[in-house]
């Protein structure tokens, strides 16, 4: 065994030597005391830290990787939900969803509603944003009436939405009829089914949108806008070459949350359409339900998870990659 | 090197050890590669040495609006055996019942009874969820003999029956007396679908603007139910047996026929959501309603009602049975399965049956039932009631298998149907976009159980 001494820099106590054949001389006591101190205090750390977000660690386990990884394995059975036993079937599922002839059908209706519910709310939601700033009479109660469809039950929205576009009935028919319109059959005829859906979701989440753009908003700092202001700058100029580039933490935000609860989105579908007629209101998730459910295909159903799943990985990641260097940060 | 990262290490196996087993208990699941099950695996239960669960659960979507009835049915049950019976909402409608018991399956939140649809009972068979009735309703005198027995044939598999009629239904053709009156056409439903045609043009002038003679509407659990009338009306069929037969001329002229109905004559219109509610309200003169609607539509309507045979096609017709029956769960203790059959006996005897039927319009599942001095007094006082059950003696026919049995074809038969109904599609095309997908349903998950 050969020493090795390093030359230390002075002023710092002795490093413990290894002397071969000779016990190491140790530091002295006031630097052992403080070490032993120091493992302690690292020891309750690691105590404290697993004490604190053990339980928190252990429900996300439990309740998000742990379902996640069953998917995953259910994903490569042929498994009739229900039944005792399945069949081991590999990517057999992934490869039939590939192939499968209304993959195409549901892939467009999922990109359609996502792009329509997301940059529908994202723009009207500024705009109303941007309306709730400003110092009007009844802002307040304004504030309330935008954002309370948000904490509606989307079941109980989507049945009552339902007998609003009646065509026969409902109050839109009524409405159309004002201005001479007639209504379109909303529950049979491609594609209105897949737009009143579109139109309920974006009416219970603009509100959310709403709110945190005003958040946003709030947080743009008074004395820009008056420089803006003092340099002549329009509104719709301080609007474009200020409020926007400062709202884009918001706006990142907004994107992705609003994208993966798009995708992810159930309720409002199948309060009232169940994805029909003829699949046209299926999106990606819904037909996870309907293959799970209806079909009892569950081996299939969760291959279709697991896409939707890398398809919400991936926005994520592209979105935190590219989206978040155009951010600024104010 | 400190001891630090060491330290770290072995937390970190550590932990990745706990998670993956949790991971691998998590995947627990169905055994992958077990022999096919389906079979009446139960052992023979001696009943007379079983002592009966003091309390049993029920899952029910109260068909017909019967919650009210049903929690009193269960009130005298209990006042009479000291069985306590909780009665669980478990859905809106069959298919929702059947998706959460589906999904409790291989847990310990099974009920004890629970309702099993025509198109749900053979798949808890297949499953082995359910077990079959026959032992324990003999040992309880049931009398399984005085089921109607199209009724309680429905259920019958590898000689063993695995549910028990409950709310039991036809199609029935509903029509507006008041209208039909006005129209000068006689007091009955048309016998064929061209008398029909032919009616077309007079009771078209007294049905009010944006209405029609005929309306219908589609979806799961209904659209390939009612068709099943069209097509055998053409001599077609589903199916024979599990093979499928959607591509024989016979069945694509039953395609012809609903396409025809809808964008040729134009008898008919989709009604947007509730044909029933269309009817109700007056809009539409005629339509194809369930007899589970019946007492609904008698309370709704401001008109007479007016009730009638499924009417023919060219080479005949006939008419589907469906609704539900009540299964008890095969995972359940021989006292718990033991007090489930004492209560559905006692929900299916001549009385309650005929209780039932009165409040809901359901058949009564009893031959003796029928003709029962309570049912002859209601027939009597609402004829429309005799109807179902008059046309299930005359006209009933026992269902295609493909579409009871094949999980999910139900719902494939309905988007074919709404094909052709909603965008006028060729039907042989409509038909052959949904084949090898009921093709896949069947390979998947039926014929490996059977």
């Amino acid at each position: 065994m050969t020493t090795v001494v390093t030359p230390r820099p002075s002023g710092l106590p002795d490093a413990p030597s290894a002397r071969a054949g000779t016990p190491p001389a140790g530091p002295p006591p006031a630097t052992r005391t403080r070490s032993r101190l120091g493992a302690r205090r690292r020891r309750n750390a690691l105590l404290w830290a697993l004490l604190l977000a053990g339980p928190n660690v252990l429900l996300i386990v439990v309740f998000v990787y742990r379902p996640l990884l069953q998917s995953l394995y259910l994903s490569t059975l042929q498994w009739n939900l229900g039944s005792p036993s399945a069949r081991f079937v590999g990517l057999g599922n992934y490869v039939e969803w590939f192939s499968a002839p209304t993959t195409g059908r549901v892939v467009t209706t999922t990109l359609v509603f996502t792009v329509a519910t997301v940059g529908g709310a994202m723009v009207l939601g500024l705009g109303l944003a941007l309306l709730l700033n400003r110092r009007l009479r009844g802002r307040g109660i304004a504030r309330t009436v935008a954002f309370a469809p948000y904490v509606l039950s989307g079941f109980a929205v989507g049945i009552l939405w339902l007998f609003m576009f009646d065509p026969r009935y409902g109050l839109v028919q009524e409405l159309l009829g004002w201005v001479g319109l007639e209504s379109p059959a909303w529950y049979t005829a491609r594609p209105w089914p897949l737009v009143m859906v579109i139109v309920v979701y974006l009416w219970k989440n603009l509100g959310y949108v709403a709110l945190i753009y005003l958040a946003g908003l709030q947080a743009v700092p008074q004395d820009l806008r008056d420089a803006a202001a003092l340099d002549g700058a329009s509104s719709a100029r301080t609007l474009r070459s200020i409020v926007l580039p400062l709202l884009t933490p918001t706006t990142f935000f907004l994107l992705v949350t609003m994208m993966l609860a798009s995708l992810q989105s159930f309720d409002i579908i199948k309060a009232m359409t169940q994805g029909g007629p003829l699949g046209s209101t299926t999106t990606l998730m819904y037909s996870i339900y309907e293959e799970s459910f209806v079909g009892g295909r569950a081996g299939y159903a969760s291959a279709v998870a697991t896409v939707l799943f890398l398809v919400l990985l991936a926005v994520t990641a592209v979105q935190m990659r590219y989206v978040q260097r155009k951010v600024h940060y104010a | 090197m400190s001891h630090r990262p060491a330290r770290r290490t072995r937390t970190a196996v550590a932990a990745l050890a706990a998670v993956s087993a949790l991971t691998l208990t998590a995947c627990a699941g169905p055994s992958v590669g077990a022999t096919a099950s389906g079979d009446a695996s139960a052992e023979a239960v001696d009943w007379s040495q079983v002592e009966p669960a003091k309390e049993i659960t029920w899952w029910s979507n109260h068909p017909g609006q019967s919650q009210e009835l049903e929690q009193q049915l269960i009130d005298e049950f209990t006042a009479e055996s000291g069985i306590e019976v909780d009665l669980v909402t478990a859905g809106a409608d069959y298919d929702e019942v059947a998706q959460r018991f589906q999904a409790a399956s291989q847990t310990d939140e099974l009920p004890d009874l629970v309702i099993a649809s025509d198109v749900w009972w053979f798949r808890y068979h297949l499953n082995d969820q359910i077990m079959p009735v026959d032992d324990v309703m003999e040992f309880l005198d049931a009398d399984a003999d005085d089921f109607q027995p199209a009724l309680y044939a429905d259920y019958e598999y590898d000689d063993q029956h695995w549910a028990v009629p409950y709310a039991r239904s036809t199609p029935l053709f509903y029509y507006n007396k008041d209208l039909w009156t006005k129209a000068g056409l006689p007091d009955r439903g048309p016998e064929t679908w061209d008398e029909l045609v032919e009616w077309d043009a007079t009771v078209k002038k007294e049905v009010p603007k944006g209405g029609s003679t005929f309306g219908l509407s589609t979806g799961p659990s209904w659209g390939a139910w009612w068709f099943e009338n069209m097509i055998w009306g053409q001599d077609g069929a589903y199916s024979d047996g599990f093979d499928l037969t959607l591509d024989t001329p016979e069945a694509v002229a039953g395609g012809e026929f609903v396409r025809d109905l809808f964008h040729g004559s134009g008898v008919a219109t989709l009604s947007a959501d509730d044909a029933m509610a269309d009817f109700s309200s007056g809009l539409i003169a005629s339509t194809i309603g369930s007899t589970g609607s019946l007492k609904g539509a008698l309370d709704a309507a401001s008109f007479e009602v007016g009730t009638a045979y499924l009417p023919d096609g060219p080479k005949g017709g006939g008419t589907p049975t469906g609704g539900t029956g009540l299964a008890i769960p095969s995972s359940k203790t021989p006292e718990q399965q033991l007090a489930a059959a004492m209560f559905l006996e006692f929900l299916t005897n001549t009385e309650n049956t005929a209780t039932f039927s009165q409040a809901t319009g359901y058949m009564p599942v009893r031959t003796s039932a029928v003709e029962s001095d309570a049912m002859k007094k209601t027939y009597e006082q609402t004829p429309q009631f005799r109807t179902a059950v008059d046309q299930l003696a005359d006209k009933a026919r026992v269902q295609d298998d493909v579409r009871v049995f094949v999980p999910g074809a139900d719902a494939l038969l309905n988007e074919a149907l709404e094909q052709i109904v909603i965008e006028d599609a060729d039907p042989k095309a409509a038909f052959e976009a949904v084949t090898p997908r009921i093709e896949t349903a069947y390979t998947e998950n039926v014929e490996p159980y059977l």
